[in-house]
């Protein structure tokens, strides 16, 4: 395999700090937040961040996949997560400790449970709205009750991150950092 | 008696107070955070103290009692929610003798004195934990849930399990001890 080139392109209004690992052809769209110690890895395909999403500490996202893998506006990754979906809608949460597969495709609305282990053996679209939650991994439907407050918290959680975390934390700007 | 747990001298500063601190664990905004004294945090930890409430002035936003433990990549971050239409983070507060097991994800908002905290657990956010009790390895204790005092939570999601005896106060605060004046230095 040819070795991976280092292209980052980082909207000027993102927050990426400095202690977080990228690799490979990595696009971070306007107001997103990666907090220290996450990792975003490209080692096929580049990986396309939208804006608003919040990655924080030590989650994982990885393309192994030669396709683009495109991830929505307003997501959130907990800590500790691991996404590898070549595709991912908007406003999703993945939990704590969560694992997605690179079978699995995202939609909208989906929200994963902590410690979920998502591993299907064959290729799968998660619906929008649908919520995966405990141990066994079962599934169920959102009604979509809350969404515009669950939109308002993310929104701001965002926002004050964006104002906080480059006060204390040094941040890694686009192109040969 | 126990045989000593060796770390390598250069790894770990230790301060006036006998806190010991690996230099390999991420700490940001440092002047948020308490340590009480003889706490002990292990490498890859992660420990957030710039996620602070907004606000004028000086704001503590973790702080640690005495002998404490940190396990090896812990993650520890304040809870946060909106509170009247405004966001904010929330400072968490950890009582004394509280060991944390490794891989653990805590974002509680106050955990009691003489707690003990398994390997690979997450617990979530507002979480409280009161005095003397006890989260099993690997146990998913969900967001707001109450641990009363001297009762042991285990599973996915955590539910009691059992009650603890009451000499645990002395058991754990024993343990805590014993693994600070174990917790040794080696010169290489």
């Amino acid at each position: 395999m040819a070795p991976i080139r280092d292209k980052f392109t980082i909207h000027s209004r993102a927050v990426v700090c400095q202690d977080v690992e990228l690799k490979g052809d990595i696009t971070v769209g306007a107001g997103t937040i990666v907090h220290p110690k996450a990792t975003i890895f490209a080692i096929a395909g580049a990986i396309v961040i939208g804006s608003g999403c919040i990655i924080e500490e030590g989650a994982i996202i990885v393309n192994r996949r030669k396709e683009v893998m495109r991830i929505g506006d307003d997501n959130l990754f907990e800590i500790g997560s691991r996404v590898e979906c070549p595709t991912v809608g908007d406003f999703n949460t993945v939990s704590t400790r969560a694992r997605v597969h690179h079978t699995v495709r995202i939609g909208s609305y989906c929200s994963i449970g902590a410690g979920c282990l998502v591993v299907p053996t064959e290729d799968e679209f998660l619906d929008d709205y649908t919520v995966i939650y405990g141990p066994a991994a079962e599934r169920r439907t959102w009604s979509g009750r809350g969404k515009l407050q669950e939109a308002d918290l993310r929104r701001k959680h965002a926002e004050y991150l964006r104002e906080m975390l480059p006060k204390f934390n040094r941040l890694r700007r686009g192109e040969g950092s | 008696m126990d045989p000593p747990v060796y770390y390598s001298k250069a790894e770990y500063i230790e301060t006036d107070t006998g806190n010991k601190v690996s230099r390999r664990a991420t700490i940001a905004g440092p002047q948020n955070i308490i340590l009480g004294g003889k706490t002990i945090i292990s490498s890859g930890a992660i420990i957030r103290g710039d996620l602070r409430r907004t606000g004028a002035g000086h704001a503590v936003v973790i702080s640690l009692g005495r002998y404490c433990l940190v396990g090896e990549g812990c993650v520890m971050r304040p809870p946060y929610k909106t509170y009247r239409g405004n966001f904010n983070y929330y400072p968490m507060k950890i009582g004394d003798h509280v060991h944390i097991g490794a891989n653990s994800v805590v974002e509680a908002a106050t955990i009691g004195n003489h707690v003990e905290i398994g390997r690979n657990c997450v617990i979530g956010k507002f979480t409280i934990i009161k005095d003397c009790a006890r989260v099993a390895d690997g146990a998913i204790v969900p967001p707001n849930t109450v641990i009363p005092a001297l009762s042991l939570f285990a599973g996915s999601p955590a539910h009691f399990v059992e009650e603890l005896p009451e000499s645990t106060q002395e058991s754990v605060e024993a343990m805590t001890k014993r693994y600070y004046t174990r917790f040794q230095p080696l010169d290489r």
